[in-house]
Order: C-alpha cells, then sequence, then structure tokens
C-alpha cells in the first residue's frame, strides 16, 4: 500500500511531509528520555529483522499463487513500546523509500503516516486496552488479532483520502476506498494471525520478550495516550466528513466538468458550501490547472492549434531524445578514451 | 551475501559521487515537486524533464538497463491505479504528437502522464541514491535537521539489513528442503510463525552482543563521523546548473508547449 508520487497534489505531499515530519520529530523528543543508548542496537536490528521478516512468505488458503507476509509494525509496537516501534517502523519505510525505491520521495510523508505513525500508535493502544496487561492468554491474542486488522484498515483508509484530496485519480472516492479496504482487511487478517503465531512461538522460547520487563520496553505515558487519541480523532473526523460529503458524488471533480454529458448537473457547485469551499481551495491552490480538453467540437482555427501544439510536443520529445542520445554518446565516447590510460 | 545490493553503484567514483550529499538531496526534491506539479496536458515536456536524470546517471556511469530494471521492479501498484484510469474517465481527446493524430480517451492521457511521471521522478531517485553512498546521506540529512535518533536508527538499520535478508534466505532455504507439499495453511502458518519467531530471538540476542560489544568501545549513543560534507565549487556549480535546467524549462519551454 505504498502511496506513490504521482498520485499526490504538491500541496497534499507537502502537507503530509509536514505532518509527518512534525510527528517524528515529536516522538524523537519524546523518546530520546526514555531510550538509552543500549537500546539503539536492539532498535536498528529489529528494523532489519522487518525487511527479513518481510522475505518469509507462506502459502495463503483459497487462493494458489498468492502468499501473505508480516508485516509486523503491531508486533513491534507491541515489543518495543509505541515510541520505539513508531521510529523502528519509520526508519523501515525511509529505508524502502531511499534505498528500495518503494514509494517516492514525496509520497514519504503519506507513507510514514499510512504505515509507520498510526499503525504504531492505534496497534500499540488496542493491544493494551483489550489485554490490560495480560500476555500469553487468549485474550491477549484477541487484542493482538484486533489491534492488526484495524491497524492496517487505519492505513489503508487513508491511502483514498490522500488519493482524493490530491484530486489526480479519477476512480471515484468510494470504489477506491471500498477496494483498499476490502484487500487490506484480508492483509490484516493475515497480518493478525501471523502475530498471534509468532507471539504465541515468543510465550513458549522467550516468554521476557512479551512481558513487561523486556529490553526497550517503553511505558505510555498519559500524556503521550491523550494527544494520540486528538490526533486520531480529528483524522478520522476529517476523513469520516470527507467521505460523507464523498458519498452525493462531490469528491470527483473531475465529473463537475463532463462535456460528454451535457444534462449532467454537477452538484458540486455552490448548493453545498463546504464543498464549494473545499473546491475553492483545491482551484485556488493546486499547482495543477485543469485540463484543455480536446474535444471534436472545437473551432476549426482552435483544432489548428491543437494540431501545431502536438507539434512542438513531438518536436519536444524527439529534441530531449536526442540530448539524451548525445550525452550517452559523449560520455561514452570519453569513458573509451579514459579507459585504455587506466 | 548473494543477493544484489541495490545500491552497489554508490561505491564508485564519478564527478557526481563526489558532490555533497545535501546538494543533491535538495535538487532531487525540488527536481521532483517540480515534476509532480506539471500539469497534466502536455506530457511530452515530460520527456525534456527526463534529460536530467539521465543526464545523471550517464555522469555516475550508473547502467541504464540497471535502472530501468529497477523501475519496472516496483512499478506494480502505481501501474494497477495508473490503468484503473481509462475505465472511470472516458472523455474523448483527440491527441496529437506530430505527424500522429488519433483519437484517445482523458483517461489514457491521465494513465500515460501517471505513468511518465513515475519514471521520471524514479529516474531521479535512483540517480541520487546509486550516486550517494548510505552513511554520507545520512551524514547530510542530520546536517539538514534530521533528529539523531532517526539517523542512528537508520544507520542502525542499513548495517543489519543485509546480514538479516541473508539469514532468512538460509531460513528459507532450510524450509524448502524439508517441506516438499503444501501443508494446508494451519501448518504453513505454524512454520512461518516458527521461523519468525527464531528469527526475531536470534535478532534479539545479537542486538544484545552488539551493544555489548559497542559499549566496550565507548559508545555512549552518539555517533561520530569523520564527517567529509564541505560544500565546494563543484557543488555549488552543480546546484546552479540544476537551478539552470529548471527555470529554463519552466520560462522557456513550459510556455511553449501549453
Amino acid at each position: 500500500m505504498h502511496m506513490a508520487n504521482e498520485l499526490l497534489s504538491v500541496p497534499v505531499a507537502t502537507g503530509t511531509l509536514a505532518i509527518a515530519a512534525a510527528g517524528l520529530g515529536f516522538i524523537c523528543r519524546k523518546a530520546r528520555s526514555i531510550i538509552t543508548s543500549d537500546k539503539l542496537a536492539l532498535m536498528g536490528v529489529l528494523g532489519a529483522f522487518v525487511f527479513a521478516a518481510q522475505m518469509v512468505n507462506f502459502q495463503l488458503p483459497a487462493m494458489p499463487g498468492t502468499s501473505g507476509h508480516m508485516v509486523g509494525a503491531v508486533l513491534l509496537a507491541i515489543i518495543l513500546g509505541p515510541h520505539a516501534g513508531a521510529i523502528v517502523i519509520s526508519s523501515v519505510v525511509i529505508i524502502q523509500c531511499l534505498i528500495f525505491q518503494d514509494g517516492g520521495l514525496l509520497a514519504l510523508g503519506c507513507n510514514l503516516i499510512n504505515m509507520a505513525i498510526v499503525p504504531s500508535y492505534l496497534g500499540y493502544f488496542l493491544y493494551k486496552t483489550a489485554t490490560a496487561g495480560t500476555s500469553g492468554s487468549l485474550r491477549a491474542y484477541i487484542g493482538a488479532m484486533l489491534a492488526c486488522v484495524v491497524a492496517v484498515e487505519a492505513g489503508a483508509f487513508l491511502v483514498p483520502v490522500q488519493a482524493a484530496l490530491s484530486g489526480i485519480l479519477v476512480v471515484p472516492f468510494s470504489t477506491f476506498l471500498i477496494t483498499m479496504l476490502g484487500v487490506h482487511f484480508l492483509v490484516g487478517l493475515v497480518e493478525g494471525l501471523i502475530t498471534v503465531a509468532v507471539l504465541g512461538y515468543l510465550q513458549q522460547v522467550r516468554p521476557d520478550i512479551v512481558l513487561d520487563s523486556v529490553p526497550g520496553k517503553v511505558r505510555l505515558s498519559r500524556n503521550a495516550l491523550l494527544i494520540t487519541l486528538v490526533v486520531f480523532t480529528v483524522i478520522i473526523g476529517a476523513g469520516l466528513s470527507l467521505f460523507a460529503s464523498g458519498l452525493p458524488d462531490g469528491l470527483e471533480w473531475s465529473y463537475a466538468e463532463r462535456p460528454d454529458q451535457p444534462d449532467f448537473e454537477p452538484c458540486v457547485s455552490s448548493e453545498d458550501s463546504t464543498i464549494a469551499a473545499v473546491d475553492d481551495f483545491q482551484s485556488k491552490y493546486s499547482l495543477l490547472p485543469d485540463y484543455s480538453i480536446r474535444t471534436s467540437e472545437l473551432g476549426k482555427a482552435e483544432q489548428q492549434a491543437e494540431t501545431a501544439a502536438g507539434w512542438t510536443s513531438f518536436a519536444a520529445v524527439v529534441g530531449s531524445v536526442l540530448t539524451m542520445a548525445f550525452v550517452w554518446l559523449t560520455a561514452r565516447v570519453l569513458r573509451k578514451k579514459q579507459s585504455p590510460k587506466a | 551475501m548473494h543477493h544484489a545490493h541495490i545500491d552497489k553503484f554508490a561505491y564508485q567514483d564519478s564527478l557526481i559521487h563526489r558532490l555533497d550529499s545535501r546538494i543533491k538531496f535538495i535538487v532531487l526534491l525540488a527536481f521532483t515537486a517540480v515534476v509532480i506539479s506539471l500539469p497534466r496536458t502536455s506530457p511530452g515536456i515530460l520527456a525534456c524533464y527526463a534529460v536530467g536524470p539521465f543526464t545523471i546517471l550517464v555522469l555516475g556511469r550508473i547502467p541504464l538497463r540497471f535502472a530501468f530494471k529497477h523501475i519496472l521492479l516496483i512499478s506494480p501498484f502505481v501501474l494497477v491505479l495508473a490503468l484503473s484510469c481509462p475505465l472511470y474517465d472516458k472523455t474523448p481527446v483527440t491527441v496529437a504528437f506530430g505527424p500522429f493524430v488519433r483519437q484517445s480517451s482523458l483517461g489514457w492521457m491521465r494513465c500515460f502522464v501517471i505513468l511518465a511521471k513515475f519514471v521520471v521522478t524514479m529516474l531521479a531517485l535512483i540517480a541520487l541514491v546509486s550516486t550517494t553512498r548510505f552513511n554520507d546521506l545520512l551524514t547530510g540529512l542530520r546536517r539538514l535537521g534530521v533528529p539523531k535518533l532517526l539517523i542512528i536508527q537508520l544507520g542502525f538499520l542499513y548495517r543489519y539489513i543485509f546480514v538479516l535478508i541473508d539469514r532468512a534466505h538460509h531460513i528459507l532455504r532450510a524450509r524448502a528442503g524439508r517441506k516438499l507439499r503444501n501443508l494446508g495453511f494451519k501448518a504453513e502458518l505454524k512454520v512461518a510463525a516458527g521461523m519468525l519467531g527464531s528469527l526475531l530471538v536470534r535478532s534479539i540476542e545479537n542486538a544484545e552482543h552488539i551493544t555489548i560489544a559497542m559499549q566496550a568501545r565507548g559508545f555512549d549513543g552518539n555517533w561520530r563521523t569523520i564527517s567529509r560534507l564541505r560544500i565546494r565549487r563543484s557543488d555549488l556549480l552543480f546546484a546552479a546548473v540544476a537551478a539552470c535546467f529548471l527555470l529554463a524549462l519552466h520560462f522557456f519551454v513550459r510556455p511553449v508547449l501549453q
């Protein structure tokens, strides 16, 4: 569920980047007093463990050919506590972006929020409230399961919201949302099962890891809990209100400008003041102006202008390709000249 | 280690490799933002922007086949979403491209632009990562204000990622050697959980040993590097060239193409 650069508009990307940066800065400051230098190596190695764990796949039932693997946000939050867990998973997401190019640089903010910060805190909170301090019991396993499903779903829920805010995709918001939630319900279920199974294994082999006396355990202070809850309420509230106003086809801005259906009534127009405001905001601050739609109904002169524009873009592409070829050839020739000397 | 290092070209030496990591990072950020904010009307201009990362890749002696193969590897999610565009937006448009004029739909245009932007920005990202050592990048990011804790975490993670991936490979090979058929979901899950659990326990024990070893050598939570980060004249030149490239495209090429 890595968000990609191309599905975001610049305001949304920078906004989420700013939120993620502020959040991470806050968490790091918060955690600095709790995480001592002897836990740094543990956190780093556990981050690497997440990568390795993603390679361990297993066959899913009823779906031959597909295999599931663990993501591990909730497991790490249970083992390390939410602050350290969020930092570890954030570092995993950053490495995925920088080294493996999974998700773009501008989408990093979205990915950090969706996959690291929200699942870690939400998962930890749910696990803690469900288990009430007992590990190894049925209750703890149900709590872990619940935490995994909800944490994954929360992240999956944010992806269509961010995409819809950007307005780049034309896929209707509700369709995208339902697909994402459906697919990630299964993902969360598998994640929950494997997390529970690993917790069960740890309970047998090294119960001290899951208990409170673990290296790297961080207690959640009441203040932090409160702030997280507030942030969640705001995020989910904002998302839900968007969804609500999105149901009467309000979110698809592209639908409001349908030239192929003249009788199509653009229900986005000023009837609802919030939608109008959002729409206004979008058109004002989005760096992407609307399409100039080249329908065949355009006048002859305009069509000629269009064809001329086609020629300039053709020239641009050809020129660029020629430039690239020139650069490549020059570098090659220069390198050949260099290599005998070396 | 028998897996291909993703950043194996970062340890080469070239004009681009020697540049300051901060400058490269900022240029990449600006470039990505500019490309993403390009209007969707004329995809032709993306080819002009592609010249930038392409030149850096060539100057940095990164094999182009490596870059494109890697882009292909990471494309599925974007590909699915981009290909769903034509299903939802069927506004007919006439696409004129030089001698070729054909009817198409707006959805296809969107799909094409999304994919083209994906390729261009990913080329730029690969150009940064494969010409910068990760440690230099981390030092640069630290100077740019990223929290110390996160930098140390990233450094440790990078150091052990390939070690643990290797170990996971060993475990996977052992399972493949013993398990000759599909055991059914419950058994499969149990096996996978055992693998993950033992991997986790070994990782935690390793981390304990690493901590002891590092403390014996005087690690106190600070990451000390012989910092070679210095903004030199070549860095300024690179920044100036990049800025000129972006500004020239913005002010001279974009008005012509739109």
